[in-house]
């Protein structure tokens, strides 16, 4: 059974990762929406499995939160930004895509060195998975600086909470469920703030490419 | 190790690779047609048109060399033997001494090899600039192909296919261990890549500034077409037993009961038919990528090897 589990929880990581490194590849703001949703439905289904094979019964309520937030409610919030700057939905990264993609793997395999003296203390059947969620938080850290796009920042931190969660899973079989509700709220609300900053920062200066900010308007 | 019998079987397999790979191929077209809701030619349409080409005559360049003449031969020569190697339905059989993984990539980067000098030598425009993507192609799939090796031999010990099949039919569950689900997709993005399919090459398009396969052996005809044609369906074939016999090759039989060879070969047909399904249906999915967009796809492609090959060093 542990077997089994440990199998599970390492192949849902990976398509979690999966989907952050397929979203380096993407080009338009529309497919980074559409590879963040496709981790975050990826990330519910882990967690689902954790709770089944780790008999949690809490963690069946946070799959079932991640799946509704992150991956209903936040991807279509998204798309409706997205659909308002039409105009301008290319990413162009300051890093090239064959370079973002050799870097990405970089940083997981430095998470793999990173991980080393936790994977060898934890004992759960899950640590397989550890320097997966690490190298997952890296990856989307470097998604917020390479891309230039104010909406592509968003996406990123969303990422890194996916991450985080991931971790959290991962390690601890997840946080009390009152911890995880706090987080959830704290994710919700970044998420309007930074939605109203991006709204600001394209009525202000009428592009959402964080590289203008430093050019003055008045 | 099955001596006596065991060749005779390996030979049959080879053949019937070899006789169902048309039929594959036209497969995948047919269920593409039905997903564009055209009526779609018949499954056994490639049959129809080998025959066509082996009845025609060949039409020879002046300005072609002897190259020309052997590249046909070299290209299917090659992949049958490939065919010989994979393991279809029994697997420790009496060639799987040579069945290296390391040997099956560098035939059938011979048969590139020589299709690119084919397209090359008559000396036209399409044949070139078709050989130099394809040789661009081919150099970048190599290193996503070696670690996705990488990281399949760190799993099961060996680059050996018989053994690490045997290794995953003994322990099925490895087969769904990440360095395997990685190493999958990252070999599924080289076999679109190298087998001329969708997001890198459309196969069901002639003479456009875009092709690369149709490109190389624009200059052939007759039998020498056939031989081409059928050489690249059977490398498909091939491509597809790899993919699933090497990373599902569950139902694979280690004996030779005919029991358990038919229940083999059934399972294998069933995973073939599921992969072609597969390959049709992202063919419809997705629009062919621009040359230069290639190389990232390939990089998609080395990264997830990469990955593989750390997980599996891991998780060792």
């Amino acid at each position: 059974m542990d077997h089994v589990f440990s199998h599970v929880a390492v192949l849902g990581s990976s398509g979690v990762l999966l989907c952050g490194i397929i979203l380096l590849w993407r080009r338009s703001l529309p497919s980074y929406i559409t590879a963040f949703r496709w981790q975050s439905i990826t990330l519910a289904g882990l967690t689902a499995g954790v709770a089944y094979f780790g008999e949690d019964r809490n963690l069946y309520w946070v799959a079932a939160m991640i799946l509704a937030l992150k991956g209903l409610v936040m991807p279509r919030l998204l798309e409706r930004m997205v659909r308002r700057f039409m105009a301008d939905s290319e990413v162009r990264p300051y890093v090239n895509t064959a370079s973002s993609l050799v870097i990405s793997g970089v940083l997981v395999l430095l998470a793999y060195a990173a991980a080393r003296p936790i994977q060898a203390l934890a004992t759960s059947p899950t640590r397989g998975g550890v320097p997966l969620a690490l190298g997952l938080i890296f990856v989307s850290l470097f998604v917020i600086v390479s891309r230039r796009k104010a909406i592509t920042q968003v996406i990123g931190f969303l990422m890194l909470e996916n991450g985080i969660a991931l971790l959290a899973v991962l390690g601890t079989y997840g946080v009390p469920l009152i911890v995880e509700l706090g987080v959830f709220l704290d994710a919700l609300m970044g998420f309007l703030v930074m939605q109203i900053f991006v709204y600001d920062i394209h009525d202000t200066f009428s592009t959402i490419d964080v590289d203008v900010l430093n050019r003055l308007k008045h | 190790m099955f001596r006596g019998p065991g060749v005779a079987i390996e030979i049959a397999q080879s053949l019937l690779a070899l006789m169902l790979a048309p039929a594959l191929v036209g497969l995948v077209r047919w269920i593409k047609a039905r997903l564009q809701s055209r009526q779609g030619a018949p499954v056994w349409m490639p049959y129809a048109q080998l025959r066509r080409l082996f009845r025609k005559q060949v039409v020879v360049s002046p300005h072609a060399s002897w190259v020309f003449h052997v590249a046909p031969f070299v290209v299917f020569g090659a992949t049958l033997v490939v065919s010989l190697l994979v393991p279809i339905a029994v697997t420790p059989l009496p060639f799987n001494d040579v069945a290296d993984l390391f040997t099956l990539v560098y035939l059938l980067m011979l048969a590139t090899v020589f299709l690119a000098l084919g397209g090359l030598d008559p000396g036209s425009a399409f044949g070139g600039m078709g050989s130099s993507r394809e040789m661009t192609i081919a150099a970048l799939s190599e290193p996503a192909v070696a670690l996705a090796i990488l990281s399949l031999a760190m799993v099961s010990g060996s680059t050996n296919l018989g053994e690490i099949a045997a290794r995953t039919v003994a322990d099925p569950a490895a087969a769904l261990s990440p360095g395997y689900a990685l190493a999958f997709v990252s070999l599924f993005i080289v076999m679109l890549a190298e087998t001329g399919r969708l997001p890198v090459d459309n196969p069901s398009t002639h003479l456009e500034l875009t092709m690369i396969h149709e490109a190389m052996v624009l200059e052939y005809s007759g039998p020498y077409l056939a031989l081409l044609e059928w050489a690249s369906w059977l490398k498909f074939f091939v491509f597809c037993v790899l993919a699933s016999n090497l990373f599902v090759p569950w139902g694979l039989s280690t004996s030779l009961e005919p029991g358990a060879l038919a229940v083999a070969l059934a399972t294998t047909l069933i995973k073939l038919v599921v992969l072609a399904a597969a390959v049709a249906v992202l063919e419809t999915r997705v629009a062919k990528l621009r040359l230069f967009r290639v190389p990232e796809l390939l990089a998609v492609s080395f990264v997830l090897g990469l990955l593989a090959a750390a997980s599996s060093f891991a998780l060792r």
